[in-house]
């Protein structure tokens, strides 16, 4: 998928961005707030300041012009005064007899004017200029007084502090606007992304319907190679069984009679294996893992398969002694390994060699997967295979074959089967030099798995009534003289209900419940068992059914199921087992 | 302000150094001894031939040295350990000015003289006619010996000596 957020997910941060703004724009008010208040607190310090300025030259004015006064020296008052021209601040200055006489004055110029009487008061300050007073005193007398007005403060000097208060607003606002600025720049940026982003994502909708257009016609595609393929294997193995079946009634001939009845049989596992692929490919059947003995298995293969290969094709076993044993499901191995080896057979129109080997691969890697495995491989000499159908060999409903002479299922169950026993699987082919599968197992260090032996038949307690559920006459016909050939009574019931009602009754005894576990009614097998289990614990109950689906939520309750189709011997075993099971518990 | 008369007009020069004689007291602190009370009179002696008469009476009438009030005495002759604070010391037959500021040396008591020609004959103040106005020349170290302290602002009115 992209990696694009949806438009909703920006909200958050336009949210954040809006309260940075304002945060901005508050900081840039309150800067400028603090900034007159820091100009008008020192404005305040100041004015206060230079009063006490103003007031101290004025004292001190007022001690060194004491003796003048005291002893009416005019020239060493004069002098005195005149110091203050130092001072540029100081605009004119007075001393003041004891009676408030002017004595002595200073004017910075001559514009300037001073009071004729000494003034009282307090100091004042009138049009920036500042006026102070000071008493003229000597050990306790007061001899006269002191006028002295400065300037507030110099024009340019409190010009410049102005100037520096309004650069600092400005330059406040100058980064609120910028801010501002940023900000909607970001806004529109974020709108045009949001809008390529909806855009982006009709055309991802868009791609994915396509796609998923696409997938669909494949898949259709495929069914109908599948739907031919199978076709055509089954309707090959009903021809068999069904001729096989017209020619025994027109024989007396034991040998021939035997002949057809292996046909028929043969066919009919072929068809039960068919199915059993299908399910396979489907991942419905769950494995059913073993430790095995990987050489054995195969070498136990032997028969069967010189049985399906052609008589101009020979089979080599190259199985390495001490080879380890490996986790899988058995069956699913001979599915796979039958499976190559047809693919093998076809590719040698003209006969050939099918080598099967078996090596252990001591600290191997493949697929992700490392540490030790056991390789299995299949070789043949036949006509090999182009790059690109190598490529491609493992996929589901592939196939080179012409429709109805393959499903394409094959290397998928084998890739599959690799895949889920912790393996994997490799091609090696090239056109006109043969083709070489091999498959990769993890080697297991457990022990073998013992093949429990056939119930012994004495250990069998003795048939007796068997209640069959099952909805489909044929078919309830064919189990009951399967079950009356191995010696059961039997006792049919159509559905889960009509069971229970009979098992009400208590008519005849019931020994076993036989039950097929899809059919019709609100009730199916796996309730009705349930049922049973509930009102007659003793009861063994035995589910059937040809579903992968019903087979596998059967096996996840702990129900005995026996899956379709079975073989009588099966049968008997199932059936035997359950009873047994419940005569020991 | 009206320039201070010329000696030769010495009605005028009498005044100004009648008050001059007291204002003198402002600028000048004595140590504790030199009173034995707050309320104690400040003693203005003038020994010699007066040359002030009642303008002096005058000029100090209502006046206050440090709160004491001043009482001016003349004495015909200044014996050893006159009891005054300011001594000013008029030529007479009867004793030198030089003799009288003998009896207070080393006392608390300032001494005043005028125009005295001999340097020995002068008191720590000396009034001196300086282009025709009334100034004063100050030997500040002779007030230290007598454990007087005499303000700089006084001694920055006084001319060379």
């Amino acid at each position: 998928m992209m990696r694009v957020r949806p438009p909703g997910d920006r909200r958050p941060a336009r949210g954040l961005r809006a309260v940075s703004m304002a945060a901005a724009m508050i900081a840039a008010v309150l800067l400028v707030a603090a900034g007159l208040a820091v100009a008008g607190y020192n404005e305040g310090l100041f004015r206060a300041q230079a009063a006490r300025e103003a007031q101290v030259q004025a004292d001190i004015l007022a001690a060194s012009l004491t003796a003048a006064l005291a002893f009416d020296d005019t020239d060493a008052a004069q002098q005195y005064l005149g110091a203050l021209r130092a001072n540029p601040e100081v605009e004119a200055a007075g001393l003041y007899g004891p009676a408030g006489a002017l004595r002595s004055s200073y004017r910075r110029d001559p514009s300037q004017t001073l009071p004729v009487r000494a003034p009282a008061g307090a100091p004042a300050s009138a049009q920036g200029q500042l006026v102070v007073t000071a008493p003229v005193v000597q050990a306790g007398v007061r001899l006269g007084s002191v006028y002295l007005r400065v300037q507030a403060e110099p024009a340019q000097r409190r010009l410049l502090r102005y100037a520096a208060i309004g650069l600092l607003g400005v330059m406040a606002s100058l980064v609120a606007v910028v801010l501002g600025a940023a900000n909607a720049a970001q806004r529109r940026a974020n709108r045009a992304l949001a809008e390529a982003n909806q855009a982006l994502h009709h055309q991802i909708e868009q791609r994915e319907r396509a796609e998923e257009a696409l997938r669909q016609s494949q898949k259709m595609e495929a069914m109908g190679q599948l739907t031919g393929g199978v076709a055509h294997d089954f309707n090959n193995l009903l021809m068999v069984a069904s001729s096989g079946l017209d020619l025994l009634d027109r024989t007396q001939d034991p040998e021939r009679r035997a002949a057809l009845r292996q046909g028929v049989r043969q066919a009919l596992d072929r068809g039960a294996g068919l199915t059993r692929q299908l399910l396979a490919f489907s991942r419905r059947s769950p494995l059913k893992s073993e430790v095995v003995d990987l050489g054995q298995r195969i070498e136990g293969m032997r028969l069967l398969l010189e049985r399906s290969l052609r008589e101009d094709i020979a089979v080599r076993f190259d199985i390495q002694p001490d080879l380890w044993a490996a986790e899988l499901d058995p069956t699913q191995l001979e599915v796979a390994v039958l499976n190559i080896a047809v693919n093998a057979r076809d590719a040698m129109p003209a006969g050939g060699v099918i080598v099967l080997a078996a090596r252990n691969r001591p600290d191997f890697s493949i697929d992700g997967e490392e540490g030790d495995f056991v390789e299995l491989s299949v070789t043949d000499t036949g006509e090999g295979m182009a790059a690109e159908t190598v490529r491609r060999v493992f996929e589901p409903f592939f196939t080179t074959k012409p429709v109805g002479k393959g499903t394409g299922l094959g290397l998928s169950q084998v890739y599959g089967f690799c895949r889920a026993s912790g393996g994997a699987a490799r091609v090696t082919s090239a056109p006109g030099q043969g083709t070489s599968i091999s498959l990769y197992f993890p080697a297991s260090t457990k022990p073998l798995t013992q093949t429990p032996a056939p119930a012994p038949a004495p250990a069998a307690p003795p048939p007796g009534t068997v209640l069959l559920v099952e909805d489909d006459d044929a078919v309830a016909a064919a189990v009951s003289a399967m079950l009356a050939e191995l010696g059961y009574r039997v006792v049919r019931a159509s559905d889960a209900t009509s069971a229970l009602a009979v098992l009400d009754r208590g008519g005849a005894p019931i020994d076993l419940v036989f039950s097929d576990m899809v059919m019709p009614g609100a009730m199916d097998g796996a309730a009705l068992a349930e049922l049973v289990l509930e009102r007659r614990p003793d009861l063994p109950v035995v589910l059937t059914t040809g579903f992968s689906e019903a087979a596998e939520a059967a096996s996840r309750k702990g129900l005995k199921l026996l899956p379709k189709p079975y073989r009588i011997e099966e049968l008997a075993a199932e059936l035997a087992a359950a009873r047994t099971a419940k005569k020991g518990s | 302000m009206a320039p201070r008369p010329a000696a030769a007009q010495s009605t005028l020069a009498v005044a100004v150094k009648a008050t001059d004689l007291y204002k003198f007291a402002a600028f000048v602190e004595w140590p504790p001894s030199a009173f034995s009370g707050p309320a104690d009179p400040a003693v203005l002696c003038v020994a010699g031939d007066d040359p002030f008469g009642p303008v002096l009476d005058q000029a100090v009438r209502g006046q206050k040295i440090g709160g004491h009030p001043i009482v001016v005495t003349r004495l015909d002759h200044v014996d050893r350990g006159a009891p005054c604070n300011i001594l000013f010391a008029a030529p007479s037959r009867r004793q030198s000015p030089a003799d009288a500021l003998d009896m207070v040396r080393g006392q608390p008591v300032l001494t005043v003289t005028d125009e005295a020609g001999d340097p020995n004959a002068r008191g720590m103040i000396d009034f001196v006619l300086r282009e025709g106005r009334v100034r004063f020349r100050i030997d500040p170290r002779l007030a230290e010996r007598s454990g007087l302290l005499i303000s700089s602002k006084l001694l920055s009115l006084a001319v060379k000596p």
